[in-house]
C-alpha cells in the first residue's frame, strides 16, 4: 500500500531525515513514534504528498504521491494544526472541502459532527486546541478515505473525545480495510491500536517492527547463580541490553527467542529464575538505550 | 466482559484467544450463540480490529468457532467434543496419579458427582 524506499531530505544544512523505509500494508494501522523534533512530521508531510523528497521515493498504490491530485483524493491528512481561513467557520470550511474533494459525504459530515458534539457556525480560529482536532478529523473522515494520515491526533484530546476517535477508526478499518498511519510521542496511546511501529528519532529510523515481535522479542528476567564467574560467563552468552544488581540478584533485559535463552541460563543451574512483566513503553526505552540513546535521571 | 492485561508478555490476540476459549468451555458463550463483530469487540477494548481478527481465525481453525458470511461468528457445536476431549485427557491425569499414589499405599477413589458433565 505505502511503500517508503531510502527517503531523506535535508533543509538548508539540517538533515531533518535520513534512509527512511516504511512499508505499511492495506487495512493495517502503523504508529510512528518519536520524541520531539524527531521528523515525524515530515515525514507524514511526505507520505501526503505536501514535501518532495530529496532522496529516494515514496510510492502509494505504486504511484508517486507528490503533486499527484488523484491519488490525494483517497487520502486525508489531519494535520496537527487545521488550517483555516481567518473568518471561516467549520461550516465555511465544509463547503470549501466539498467542493475540492469529489468523495466528500456530506452525510457522514453530519453523522461525524453530531457525534463530536459540534456546532458548525463557531469561527475556527476561536477554538480550544481539543475541538480543533476533533473538527480537524470530522474533516478528514468526511470523504472516507482510503488512507487515513494523522499527526498527533490525541494529543489535547479528553478522554471522551478519544474514544470516541478510536472507535471511528476501528469502524472504518474493520468494516472497509482503511490503512491508517498515525503519528505520537505518547506509545501508550498506540499500543494497542497499532499493527506495526516505526520508531524515529533525529530522523532515523530507529526499529520497524510489529507490536507482537516488540512484545515478545525482549525479556526482563532476574536470575541468581551460584558464583560471580558463571555470571560473567553467562552474560556474555546471551544478548543483554540492560543489567542491574540488587543484592545477589541480577536482573537483565535480555533480547532473543524466549526457549534459546531459557536454555542457556538452565545449563548454569540458577538458583532462582524469574520471568518479570515488561510494558511496552518500557521495551522503547530499553530499545532506545540499546541504540546509545541514554535516558537519565535529571534534576534541575 | 474480556480484560486485556498490558503488561503480560503475552500477545494480546494470545490473550482474547484464551480468554474466549475459557469463556466457550466454560459454557458462558453457548454452543451457536453468536459472537460480538470484530468491530465490537475491537471498539469495546479500543484495540485494534485486525487483533480480533486474527484472534477468531485462530478460533476458527482450531474449531470453537464457525463463520456465516455477512451474518457473523458463532460458538461452535464441536465444543462438545473439544470437552469432552479435555476431559478425558485431564481423567487419564488423574488416573495416572491415583495409581502414583495407590503405589504409595495411599488409596484413592474418584466418583464423578452428578451435574459435573462427565457422563
Amino acid at each position: 500500500m505505502i511503500i517508503v524506499k531510502n527517503l531523506s531530505k535535508k533543509f538548508d544544512d539540517d538533515q531533518i531525515l535520513d534512509s527512511i523505509n516504511m512499508n505499511v500494508k492495506k487495512g493495517s494501522i502503523y504508529g510512528i513514534i518519536g520524541p520531539n523534533g524527531a521528523g515525524k512530521t515530515t515525514l507524514l508531510n511526505h507520505l501526503a504528498g505536501v514535501y518532495k523528497e530529496d532522496i529516494g521515493e515514496i510510492k502509494i498504490n505504486d504511484q508517486d504521491i507528490y503533486e499527484n491530485a488523484s491519488a490525494k483524493q483517497n487520502m486525508a491528512y489531519m494535520q496537527d494544526e487545521i488550517y483555516a481561513y481567518p473568518q471561516y467557520t467549520i461550516k465555511n470550511m465544509a463547503d470549501f472541502y466539498k467542493e475540492m474533494y469529489t468523495n466528500w459525504n456530506e452525510d457522514r459530515y453530519n453523522k461525524l459532527k453530531e457525534i463530536f458534539d459540534i456546532n458548525d457556525k463557531k469561527r475556527i480560529t476561536k477554538l480550544s486546541k481539543g475541538m480543533k482536532k476533533q473538527v480537524a478529523f470530522c474533516f478528514a473522515l468526511s470523504k472516507k478515505p482510503e488512507i487515513l494520515i494523522m499527526d498527533e491526533p490525541i494529543d489535547g484530546l479528553d478522554p471522551i473525545a478519544r474514544k470516541k476517535l478510536w472507535n471511528i477508526v476501528i469502524d472504518d478499518v474493520a468494516k472497509r480495510e482503511m490503512t491508517v498511519v498515525i503519528s505520537s510521542h505518547n506509545l501508550k496511546e498506540l499500543e494497542n491500536m497499532c499493527d506495526t511501529i516505526l520508531i524515529l528519532d533525529k530522523g532515523k529510523s530507529i526499529i520497524e517492527k510489529s507490536i507482537e515481535a516488540l512484545r515478545t522479542d525482549v525479556h526482563k528476567i532476574q536470575f541468581v547463580l551460584k558464583n560471580q564467574e558463571q555470571e560473567e560467563k553467562l552474560l556474555k552468552e546471551i544478548n543483554v541490553i540492560n543489567s542491574e544488581k540488587s543484592g545477589s540478584i541480577r536482573v537483565v533485559v535480555v533480547k532473543g527467542e524466549w526457549n534459546e535463552i531459557e536454555e542457556k541460563i538452565n545449563k548454569y543451574n540458577p538458583v532462582l529464575l524469574d520471568r518479570l512483566n515488561l510494558t511496552l513503553e518500557e521495551v522503547f526505552i530499553y530499545e532506545m538505550e540499546g541504540q546509545g540513546y541514554e535516558i537519565k535521571n535529571q534534576t534541575i | 466482559m474480556l480484560q486485556i492485561d498490558y503488561s503480560s508478555r503475552a500477545p494480546i490476540y494470545e490473550q482474547l484467544v484464551d480468554k474466549i476459549k475459557t469463556l466457550i468451555v466454560k459454557n458462558v458463550l453457548k454452543v451457536n450463540e453468536q459472537m460480538l463483530t470484530v468491530r465490537e469487540l475491537a471498539s469495546q477494548l479500543t484495540i485494534n480490529p485486525n487483533t480480533v481478527q486474527r484472534a477468531y481465525r485462530i478460533l476458527e481453525e482450531e474449531g470453537y468457532i464457525y463463520s456465516v458470511t455477512g451474518k457473523g461468528s458463532f460458538v461452535s457445536d464441536k465444543i462438545v467434543n473439544i470437552r469432552e476431549d479435555q476431559v478425558k485427557t485431564e481423567l487419564v491425569k488423574l488416573n495416572q496419579v491415583i495409581e502414583r499414589l495407590k503405589n504409595l499405599g495411599v488409596y484413592v477413589e474418584y466418583k464423578p458427582k452428578k451435574g459435573d458433565d462427565t457422563q
